[in-house]
């Protein structure tokens, strides 16, 4: 289809390594969080573009990733934050997110009811945040120290600063950019795609659909998980509002303006919709979430596959001869 | 990327390039960058070096209804020392950064004023959750923050949000707002309290200390309720309240569940058998009340528009000519104007403006203009030593003016050291 | 006496809720929008029911006129935007949700941001068997009844009703016997807003006035839908109403506010994974 179709991304990644060598200071320290939205958006594009699966739980799994990586620096300070935390955290998202689905799915809850029910682990995870408070910190958030990535006793990457901490960041969502894109281009994406299509005749050729949409939904876990471990790990800071039903809507918002049947859409329309209802509520606090409203319901309508399509289309038509 | 070469109609050829995706996201990227640098580009062109204080507010979200009140009182205490010269001989600016209500939108806000706008320093936030969000940002990018909210106290375990030296608390804790009136209400209405709180730290941590003073006093707590946020009904609370038999219902609801409680409260006919204490509602909640509601209830704060201390009256003049005669104040608003004006006169003072000499001049400062009376701060803790008034609601209210009568008042009430490794 | 007290708790409880929900019964229950907005149309509701006290309106002109107000925006909205998207319910969740987030802007900008309030027409509270019932509060209830009564009727007896019914049951079908697709979808949408806007106002007086207020019951509302079962207009919104409503009040008895929220959440969940199409319906439809 694309000459370029299997290295867009590098487009997109080499764009953003330069920022930190043109920019400095606010960009650079903001730019990773809005980096891991992109993530945390790639999470939902990977179940909803492929399984038709739409979930309003994302910002549950993002809480889930980062109040168990804040607690586990706060209670454990003697283990291996970064790579056994990462590994807990993963493996943590990915349990709830299967137990969650497993539940749901093994009886044949349709997809429209499925949503309702993320949403309510939303409001779960919120209400866990916020009462667990001598644990959590309650509303009054959690803190997070800063942390070093060790081996052993040798400290391999000092995070303190900010240019190491975005690269490090970049990175990770890179790799997870190109494991989602090979689980999309192999088996279990055909297979989830399939049932997008049309769940019985998947039934009918003897593949367990409820099977494969947990597990995609247990890798959407995780991956969100992750992003949130990392997201808390940089922002110092954690609270309950990051697991609700507000954010979780805010990723719905992302997905559908950058394209959910693209990663690459996702995490562009991640980054660049945090964007900007940062910068339209500096310039008009008051009217900003009118312009963004409105830039939903256009995208919606008239543009289904996000801006990811819009790119698509015109590609398409400058390569047609 | 392509180039075409066409022919149009006359024969001359036309160079068309056509965009590609590359290019496409290329110039949406510059255009993206340009935006988030241009507002420092666009200030820097203006007038002779300003002082820039960074306020963050809630704006919009849920908190919105507060937003209002919170950013006039800055605003009014700029219009004054500006009208004055400002400070060094420099007007002072406000850059505004809406927190949306939103803990991590403040540690956005917070980074952005500092580094992008390049604030000298912070004012605002509104909750306790927003300030802990923006202790880490001003305790690593070393600015100050001035806080004006009441809250629960500075206890060791919330630092860097409490307990921090950069963050001066303008807002009184609950030893200044309700210790001095405990006495006057267990006389009058009886021992037996029944504490009901929406649930995050402010209310369960002030109910915590609370409790130690009510002990001191030989009272007793019959009942502790905390409410999730968005709560509707009531009815099981009514009747835990009813079947404790209180003698006063000492209140710490937030936001709208404050009104949906007190609404159902009132339905209910329970005013006439219980008293209500509030430690929360002022007036923009009030005045969403109604008088039926609220009235006889008991309220108890460092500020009313309703006291009558000379400087309140003349602070209301100026506050009614800039935002309008119904315009609402409260207790965060006048700690906006009155942090706003004492970092005018510490930054006088020192002389010079960076955040280790503000600091240096905020601790023991005073602002004998504040509209409460005179306030202080202390050296210690970075904690504002203010009154303490205890009013009711009068039942026949119709505006702000006319809506709280005094019924005790302290001019200085001293709190308890902050729990915290002192001095900070 | 106690238990007098509970169960009229409870009832008064899934009364309000099943009031609340039941604009979303119509829409989601019988024309299958996933109505995102509908907290927006029960908080549009009571500004409308505020504005119109404000002009000294009798209260119970100003219920019919924000419902009227809040239908006429419920048929805009369809006509606009939500009728091109029957076939896609996801999609129609993300529009709703849009309108949501406009029409609370709009709303903000309207009225501002300050808390709002409305008196109730019947102050005071009367005994029953020792407990106390505020007037209005049971005379929401009775309301309640009356109203979910008549909708019934309606649905089940008159011609309009049984039209309704085909058209859902199969649309095709339904057009092919001469009757009005687009007509009838328009009507029920309109109809299930009024029920919003009427819900949003008769609520009000019971509760703060401001730009988000209809939300507390968005969530609790689909559950209610989910939970009674899809399509059953009067037990499904009683029974689900009950059960969400009910449950979180005697859960509240044993525990303290927070887990018996969270734990009526996850009994949703259950429930929803037990009867995936509701508890009124025995099997998958």
């Amino acid at each position: 289809m694309f000459k370029y179709k299997k290295f867009n991304f590098i487009f997109i990644f080499v764009f953003l390594t330069f920022i930190p060598m043109i920019f400095k200071g606010y960009i650079v320290f903001i730019l990773p969080q809005y980096i891991l939205f992109g993530v945390l958006a790639m999470s939902l594009a990977f179940i909803w573009g492929n399984a038709g699966i739409l979930s309003f739980g994302q910002a549950s799994f993002f809480a889930i990733g980062g109040y168990t990586f804040g607690l586990l620096i706060k209670f454990f300070p003697e283990i291996n934050h970064f790579f056994l935390g990462s590994l807990i955290v993963i493996f943590l998202g990915f349990v709830v997110a299967v137990i969650t689905s497993y539940f749901l799915f093994s009886a044949g809850v349709k997809a429209t009811y499925f949503v309702l029910a993320t949403l309510a682990l939303s409001i779960l995870t919120e209400q866990l945040a916020v009462t667990k408070s001598t644990l959590t910190g309650g509303w009054n958030g959690l803190f997070v120290d800063r942390i070093n990535i060790k081996v052993g006793d040798f400290t391999l990457l000092d995070l303190s600063g900010d240019v190491k901490f975005f690269y490090l960041i970049l990175f990770i969502s890179l790799i997870t950019y190109l494991i989602l894109n090979y689980l999309e281009n192999n088996k279990i994406g055909k297979v989830l795609r399939g049932i997008r299509e049309n769940e019985n005749r998947m039934l009918a050729m003897g593949y367990k659909t409820s099977f494969y949409k947990t597990v995609a939904f247990g890798v959407s876990g995780s991956v969100a998980a992750l992003a949130g471990a990392l997201y808390a790990a940089h922002a110092s800071f954690i609270s309950p509002s990051i697991a609700g039903v507000l954010f979780s809507t805010e990723v719905v918002v992302w997905v559908a303006i950058g394209g959910r049947y693209s990663l690459l859409g996702a995490f562009a329309g991640g980054i660049i919709v945090s964007f900007l209802s940062s910068y339209l509520s500096t310039i008009t606090p008051q009217y900003w979430q009118l312009f963004l409203g409105i830039i939903f319901i256009v995208t919606i309508i008239f543009f289904k596959d996000g801006l990811a399509g819009i790119f698509k289309k015109r590609y398409e038509r400058n390569n047609i001869k | 990327m392509e180039v075409r070469v066409k022919k149009n109609k006359k024969n001359k050829s036309i160079v068309n390039k056509k965009i590609s995706r590359r290019d496409a996201i290329k110039s949406i990227g510059y255009l993206a960058i340009g935006a988030l640098a241009s507002p420092a580009l666009i200030r820097s062109a203006h007038a002779a070096n300003p002082i820039k204080v960074g306020v963050i507010s809630p704006l919009s979200g849920a908190w919105t209804v507060y937003g209002k009140a919170h950013i006039a009182g800055f605003e009014l205490a700029v219009d004054e020392i500006n009208a004055k010269g400002g400070v060094l001989g420099r007007k002072m600016e406000l850059v505004i950064g809406d927190s949306k209500t939103e803990p991590r939108i403040v540690v956005e806000q917070a980074n952005r004023l500092i580094r992008n706008e390049k604030v000298d320093f912070l004012a605002g936030t509104f909750s306790s959750a927003e300030r802990n969000a923006a202790g880490p940002v001003v305790k690593a990018l070393d600015k100050v923050l001035l806080y004006p909210t009441f809250y629960e106290g500075q206890e060791k375990e919330y630092y860097p949000g409490v307990c921090n030296k950069n963050i001066f608390m303008f807002g009184p804790e609950p030893t200044q707002q309700v210790w001095p009136h405990m006495e006057y209400m267990m006389n009058k209405f009886g021992k037996k309290f029944f504490m009901i709180g929406s649930d995050y730290a402010w209310p369960r941590v002030t109910n915590m200390v609370t409790k130690r003073k009510l002990k001191e006093l030989g009272g007793s707590v019959v009942g502790e309720v905390y409410i999730p946020f968005g709560t509707p009904q009531y009815e099981s609370v009514l009747r835990d309240i009813r079947n404790a038999k209180p003698d006063i219902i000492f209140h710490s609801l937030t936001g709208s569940d404050t009104v949906n409680f007190r609404q159902q409260f009132a339905a209910a006919g329970m005013k006439e058998d219980f008293a209500l204490w509030t430690v929360d509602d002022e007036e923009v909640v009030t005045t969403g009340l109604g008088p039926k509601v609220s009235g006889n209830d008991y309220v108890s704060f460092d500020y009313f528009m309703s006291i009558k201390h000379p400087n309140n009256a003349k602070f209301l003049k100026n506050f009614r000519k800039k935002f309008g005669q119904d315009a609402l104040m409260n207790t965060v608003g006048v700690a906006m104007y009155n942090a706003a004006h004492m970092a005018a006169l510490a930054i006088e003072k020192a002389g010079k403006l960076d955040t280790a000499s503000l600091r240096e001049n905020l601790k023991g400062i005073s602002f004998n203009d504040a509209p409460q009376g005179p306030v202080t701060m202390r050296k210690d803790d970075n904690q504002i030593i203010v009154p303490s008034y205890l009013m009711q609601v009068n039942p026949s209210w119709t505006n702000v003016g006319n809506m709280f009568n005094e019924v005790q008042s302290f001019q200085k009430v001293v709190p308890l050291a902050a729990r915290c490794s002192l001095p900070l | 006496m106690e238990f007098i007290g509970i169960s009229i708790d409870v009832l008064l409880i899934t009364s309000t809720l099943a009031l609340a929900a039941f604009g979303l019964a119509i829409v989601y229950g019988l024309i299958g929008v996933i109505n995102m907005g509908h907290g927006a149309m029960l908080t549009l509701g009571a500004y409308l029911t505020w504005y119109f006290i404000s002009l000294n309106i009798p209260f119970f002109l100003c219920i019919i006129f924000s419902g009227i107000g809040v239908a006429l925006v419920g048929i805009a909205l369809e006509h606009f935007i939500i009728r091109k998207f029957y076939d896609r319910p996801f999609d129609t969740l993300l529009l709703t949700w849009a309108f949501f987030l406009i029409t609370t802007e709009v709303i903000k900008i309207i009225f501002g941001t300050d808390f709002k309030n409305i008196e109730a027409p019947i102050a005071g509270a009367f005994e029953v068997f020792g407990v106390n019932i505020p007037a209005y509060r049971f005379l929401v209830c009775l309301f309640t009844i009356f109203l979910i009564t008549i909708s019934n009727i309606i649905f089940l007896k008159t011609d309009l009703g049984i039209k309704i019914r085909a058209l859902i049951q199969n649309k095709e079908v339904a057009g092919l016997m001469g009757l009005d697709i687009n007509l009838t979808y328009k009507a029920v949408f309109g109809f299930g807003s009024f029920m919003a806007g009427i819900a949003g106002g008769l609520i009000a007086p019971m509760l703060s006035i401001d730009p988000y207020m209809g939300n507390i019951y968005l969530v609790r509302s689909f559950f209610v839908v989910i939970v009674g079962g899809v399509g059953h207009l009067l037990s499904g919104t009683v029974i689900g109403s009950f059960l969400i409503g009910g449950t979180e009040t005697l859960f509240a008895i044993f525990s303290d506010q927070v887990v018996s929220q969270a734990s009526v959440f996850l009994l949703a969940i259950v429930l929803l994974r037990l009867r995936p199409n509701g508890i009124m319906n025995k099997k998958d439809v």
